[in-house]
């Protein structure tokens, strides 16, 4: 029993990140008598969960061999219209999440439909689509902040639920959706499917395209629900939100094993990854690291923890 | 052994006041080791001299008390308020013996702020003032009036008339959008003077040279700058250098990093009106180390403002 166990471990895609997170969580843990405190656990959770939500987007997308670069940017310009849509139109605060939230799968859709029908590669294209909902977002604050966001939705952002983050659950529930859906349903086996040969997928009858479409709907509605959820954790709507968040995820998704290629990867080892970039961002504070410095040394244990999950898992596989 | 017991009574009897009043005494409460942490907007050469200010303070406190103070210095990366609020709470987490704060967005900061005293850790803001209704000690120049003596400058140079632009900083910072209105109430008080352009910088000497390049070139009569921070003038004087504008077009810049003392000392600006990142940096520490002796200090403190021409910024 205790073999199979060892084994199905060892097996598994997500081995090499998990032993990577556990032994940086380990280092930091020990290095720093803060680092394991429940109000440093908090902030690290609240920090995840925003990114985390944009990496699972971005998670769905490549495994799919699609890469949006402006998930950060709708994120942004929906937690802004979601201000405008209280604070301006006087809209009651939950609908005006929700609108804010359908407006983001609208903009997602609309960068599958350019990608789908046009035949546009979806990098390429979500530069350009980036710039345009990062345009219109200063248009319409004039990169000024909306203040004055309805005290009860600050819960969503600042509050706790279970001695948990609010935000931090929410992207919990994200990722317990998306990998059921990827792992248990025929839906999440089409994906996979197209994003390992796309051509031979639609030999085999699969919709290639109306999925497509979906996955890049339901990213633009996850990213716009991380954008609503700053916004209630700042009580603004900042212009700025979303401008930290594009290669972050994408960073997270590889290190967690999704390739860059389609077919591989789930949500699960993104957020393992997601979870190796917040640690090293709060250790950095914890350890006192100089600005100067925080570029090197967080790209450092980036590419160690790369290497040490390659290495790992060949290890690993070999012992298997 | 019953007159031991009065004795010891009669001590203690006398002993309580003194003690009592010991702890009620301000600035009375002394720790062998103190550890202060400085946020400031953004990694930038103007929040070195805040750093370096800060560290002079750390080195005096202990050359007086004999206590080691240390001072970490943690920026953002970039000007954006989730990335400095990441920061704050992380920094909380090592429960430091106080806070020092340059606000990107007040409503935006408020939620770490809240939680900052919550934790009852001193904080000082600089350079910034607090959000509304919290009692938050702050420390900076009046922000207003070294714009308007920019302004006021420029005016004077163009005789009072001409197309003049205005660079703000970061708009939702308090200390960037305060110049910048006062630069625009003073040219509204000179009916000759025009401002036909507005770019934003958001505190990037790069997004400066763009964004006064581009003003310069669909605003051909363009005659004099102003900037409502201190990466904007740098960036506005690459301008207009490269534009071959030098003498054609007044630049007052703002604050006294390098670039701009050699921009007044090579005639590509005009003069400049500076604050006092050093002294921001030193008062920041002290009166955090004065709250953390248990001491008051006062709301505001003023470190003023500099005027700097080609006469007194020396060689």
């Amino acid at each position: 029993m205790q073999t199979n166990s060892l084994s199905l471990l060892t097996r598994s895609p997500l081995a090499g990140v998990f032993v990577a997170l556990a032994v940086i969580f380990t280092l930091s843990a020990l290095i720093s008598p803060y680092f394991l405190t429940p109000y440093n656990l908090s902030v690290i959770a609240r920090g995840l969960a925003f990114v985390g939500l944009i990496t699972i987007a971005q998670s769905m997308l490549m495994v799919l061999g699609e890469l949006d670069l402006s998930l950060g940017v709708i994120g942004g310009l929906c937690g802004v219209i979601s201000g405008i849509l209280m604070v301006r139109l006087g809209l009651e605060p939950y609908s005006a999440m929700f609108l804010a939230i359908l407006l983001g799968a609208f903009l997602g859709l609309l960068n599958g439909l350019l990608v789908t029908v046009l035949r546009l590669h979806s990098l390429v294209l979500t530069i350009g689509t980036a710039g345009i909902f990062g345009g219109a977002n200063l248009v319409l604050t004039r990169g000024v902040a909306i203040t004055g966001i309805p005290k009860n939705l600050h819960y969503l952002g600042r509050g706790d639920f279970l001695g948990m983050p609010v935000p931090f659950v929410i992207m919990l529930v994200a990722l317990a959706v998306a990998t059921f859906v990827m792992l248990k349903t025929p839906f999440g086996r089409y994906m996979y499917a197209i994003g390992n040969n796309q051509a031979g997928a639609r030999m085999l009858g699969i919709k290639v395209d109306k999925v497509r479409l979906l996955v890049f709907g339901v990213a633009g509605a996850i990213a716009a629900l991380a954008g609503v959820l700053m916004v209630a954790r700042l009580g603004t709507a900042q212009p700025s939100i979303g401008e930290t968040w594009v290669l972050a995820p994408i960073a997270a998704s590889v290190i967690g094993g999704v390739a860059t290629t389609g077919g591989i990867g789930s949500p699960i080892g993104a957020i393992f990854g997601a979870g190796i970039i917040a640690i090293i961002e709060n250790i950095i504070v914890l350890f006192g690291v100089s600005p100067y410095w925080q570029g090197i040394v967080s790209g450092a244990i980036v590419v160690l923890a790369i290497s040490f999950d390659a290495i790992s898992r060949r290890y690993l596989r070999r012992d298997a | 052994m019953k007159k031991l017991a009065i004795l010891l009574a009669c001590a203690t009897a006398l002993a309580l006041p003194v003690t009592a009043s010991a702890q009620d005494a301000q600035g009375t409460i002394k720790k062998d080791a103190y550890r202060f942490v400085v946020v400031p907007k953004v990694v930038h050469p103007w929040f070195d001299k805040v750093n370096e200010g800060a560290q002079a303070a750390a080195a005096a406190i202990k050359a007086q008390t004999g206590s080691s103070v240390e001072v970490i210095y943690s920026a953002p990366q970039s000007a954006d308020v989730v990335q400095q609020n990441q920061i704050i709470d992380s920094a909380l987490a090592t429960q430091p013996d106080g806070l020092a704060l340059d606000l990107l967005d007040p409503s935006g900061n408020r939620a770490s702020l809240e939680e900052a005293q919550n934790q009852n850790i001193p904080l000082v803001i600089f350079d910034s003032i607090p959000p509304e209704g919290m009692a938050i000690p702050y420390i900076g120049s009046d922000f207003c009036e070294q714009a308007k003596i920019a302004a006021r400058r420029l005016v004077e140079v163009l005789g009072g008339e001409g197309e003049v632009a205005i660079m703000q900083g970061v708009p939702t910072a308090p200390n960037h959008s305060i110049r910048a209105e006062c630069h625009r109430q003073i040219f509204a008080e000179h009916p000759g003077i025009k401002v036909v352009a507005e770019g934003i910088d958001n505190d990037s000497i790069e997004t400066a040279q763009q964004q006064a390049a581009a003003i310069m070139q669909s605003n051909p009569n363009l005659k004099g700058w102003v900037a409502s921070d201190a990466a904007g003038p740098i960036g506005i004087g690459q301008a207009i250098v490269e534009a071959g504008k030098q003498g054609k077009v007044t630049l007052v810049g703002l604050d006294n990093l390098p670039e701009m003392l050699d921009m007044i000392r090579d005639g590509v600006a005009d003069s400049s009106s500076a604050s006092q990142p050093e002294l921001q940096g030193y008062w920041s520490v002290m009166l955090l180390w004065a709250q953390a002796t248990g001491a008051k200090v006062p709301g505001y403190l003023d470190t003023g403002n500099a005027f700097l021409t080609k006469e007194n910024v020396g060689k």
